[in-house]
């Protein structure tokens, strides 16, 4: 038994050998488990209390910290009312489409500068140049070009995306090892096989963390483009609770987005097991 | 051996052939002057000293690297089959593909029906042993078995000449030997032309027609040793016979200073 020794010191993955190797050990990590989640369940709780408690007797400010109490029920009126409902949603579908707008042009093009040490010099420049500049900085811009409407969010969205998967998607290819591409001319792949059985697969976890973080970057994005620019959005929500003064309203905005962001990123996860089956070790056993 | 009475076409033939790098300022020569003629169906074996140019000769042939001098004439027989498949020194398995698809690729690239696919695949995938991993990625599979899907990935493609770049170094002893056995009896049947690199000097006659030796840096060929033993072949049969234990010795003449040379040259560095 010489790997549950070594891999004490290892950490997490190695602990799960020791449940399966070590029967003596197994109970004693569930206990563990079980109690670590209990614990990460109910300290946010504890905190939610300690809130209320501490609003309720004044030593917090309710004009800046609402009682979480009072932050439900006006959660339950927007729902009730529809209008979070309606917000949501068109967050959702500027998120998507955006997504959709900035990542394929980034796939594509990330796809052929990876494989191409031509345009990928002719191009690289520019992407180089351009990408620095922060997105929020020419929002202005963009709604100047594309007036308030829906597209001016698109387009905001679409930018920002575009460049974290182009460029994570030309590190993907680039970073193939060059005995794959042989073995790909080697077995007479054509151009287009080429992309879709060496260039593309062989990217796609390094793709994948590109589509994460330009995920991450577009709800930032949508956020502050609904700020100035909207009558809808959660980002619109937040920013009128401001105008408003309805504080609680305003977290209730914000309790949403980053359920948004917790949720999404569970889906990634799940894709991600589903798209890259070869990283994953939970199919070898 | 006797050549026989038809004349046996050249099917690859390698003339004052030189390769060199440069890396940064420095010009590394590869290859030089390098003359070879194989006819059709014959098993040629290259044995030399690391670093003597070797794989980079199976991969000018396989089309990945271009000569800086010399020609190099490939006749293609049959159009509906590739001319070459090559089988990598290193790890050359597509970890994004289970051990089928992988085994499946040139057959994939050329566009064949699933039906015709299927069974050829199938087949090798029996061949090598893998039919319980037909379905898993490589990374679930030993070193090994990543040689043995590369192999099958090579034969399921039926070219008219497979370049083998040390493809059992890699390996067990015992499948070892079933694939060199597996390897004579395809030869058998489709008398492919078959250029098989190899460190070991009893792989090389066990398998080959002819055994190349090659000169340390820069590599040429030092001598051309024919095998004339009978068809077909038994690994272990042919490892009994004196004669074995003779040509061996021979062979190992030629190489003991190369590889002495090759030494000496990399401790000079
Ligand atoms: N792409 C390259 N760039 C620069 N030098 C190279 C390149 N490929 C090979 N070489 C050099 O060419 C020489 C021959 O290399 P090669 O890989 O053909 O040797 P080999 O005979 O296959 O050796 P081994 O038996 O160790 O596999 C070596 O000196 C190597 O350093
Ligand atoms: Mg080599």
């Amino acid at each position: 038994m010489s790997t549950p020794l070594t891999g004490k010191a290892d950490g997490m993955e190695s602990q799960l050998e020791i449940a399966v190797t070590a029967p003596g050990a197994k109970g004693f990590h569930i206990r563990g488990d079980v109690a670590e989640r209990l614990l990460s369940v109910f300290s946010p709780l504890l905190l939610l209390l300690l809130w209320e408690f501490l609003v309720r007797t004044g030593l917090l400010d309710a004009r800046f910290f609402p009682a979480p109490t009072g932050i439900v029920s006006t959660f339950w009126a927007l729902v009730s009312s529809g209008e979070l409902f309606n917000h949501l949603s068109a967050s959702i579908v500027r998120l998507a489409v955006g997504f959709v707008m900035g990542a394929t042009p980034g796939l594509m093009l990330g796809l052929i500068m990876g494989l191409s040490p031509m345009i990928r010099a002719a191009i690289s420049p520019m992407i180089a140049a351009t990408y620095p500049i922060p997105k929020i900085a020419i929002l202005p811009l963009i709604m100047l070009i594309f007036g308030l409407g829906e597209m001016s969010k698109y387009v905001v969205i679409a930018i920002g995306v575009f460049f974290l998967v182009l460029i994570n998607t030309i590190a993907g290819v680039v970073n193939i090892e060059k005995i794959y591409l042989d073995v790909g001319k080697n077995f007479g792949a054509s151009r287009k096989n080429m992309y879709f059985t060496i260039a593309f697969p062989g990217a796609l976890p390094l793709i994948f963390a590109g589509v994460r973080l330009a995920w991450g970057v577009a709800l930032l994005l949508i956020v502050a483009a609904e700020f100035v620019g909207a009558k809808t959005g959660i980002g619109y929500l937040i920013w009128q609770s401001w105008q408003t003064f309805s504080v609680e309203a305003m977290y209730v905005g914000l309790v949403i987005i980053s359920i948004l962001g917790y949720v999404s990123s569970l889906i990634l996860d799940e894709l991600e097991r589903i798209l890259i089956p070869w990283k994953s070790l939970h199919l070898s056993a | 051996m006797q050549m026989p009475a038809a004349p046996t076409e050249t099917k690859v033939s390698i003339e004052g052939l030189q390769k060199f790098f440069r890396t940064g300022h420095t010009k590394v020569i590869a290859l030089d002057n390098v003359n070879l003629a194989i006819p059709d169906g014959q098993f040629v074996c290259i044995v030399g000293p690391s670093g003597c140019g070797k794989t980079t000769l199976l991969r000018i042939l396989a089309g990945l690297e271009t000569p800086s001098d010399g020609r190099i004439t490939v006749v293609q027989g049959d159009k509906n089959k590739p001319v070459n498949s090559m089988i990598f020194q290193e790890q050359s398995v597509f970890p994004w593909m289970t051990v089928k698809d992988n085994i499946a690729y040139g057959l994939s690239m050329r566009g064949l029906d699933s039906k015709g696919k299927d069974e050829k695949v199938d087949y090798y995938v029996k061949k090598v042993g893998l039919s319980k991993f037909a379905k898993a990625y490589p990374h679930q599979l030993s070193g090994g078995m990543k040689q043995r899907v590369s192999v099958a990935r090579a034969f399921a493609n039926d070219p008219e000449i497979l370049l083998m770049d040390e493809p059992f170094a890699a390996l067990d002893e015992q499948n070892k030997i079933l694939l060199q056995e597996e390897l004579l009896r395809i030869w058998e049947e489709t008398r492919k032309t078959v250029i098989f690199i190899t460190h070991s000097i009893d792989e090389a006659i066990v398998l080959g027609d002819r055994v190349i030796v090659m000169t340390a840096h820069p590599g040429t060929i030092k001598a051309d040793v024919k095998v004339e033993f009978a068809r077909p072949r038994g690994v272990y049969e042919l490892r009994a016979q004196p004669e074995f234990g003779k040509l061996a010795y021979e062979i190992w003449g030629l190489l003991r200073d190369e590889v002495l040379k090759a030494k000496r040259e990399e401790g000079a560095e």
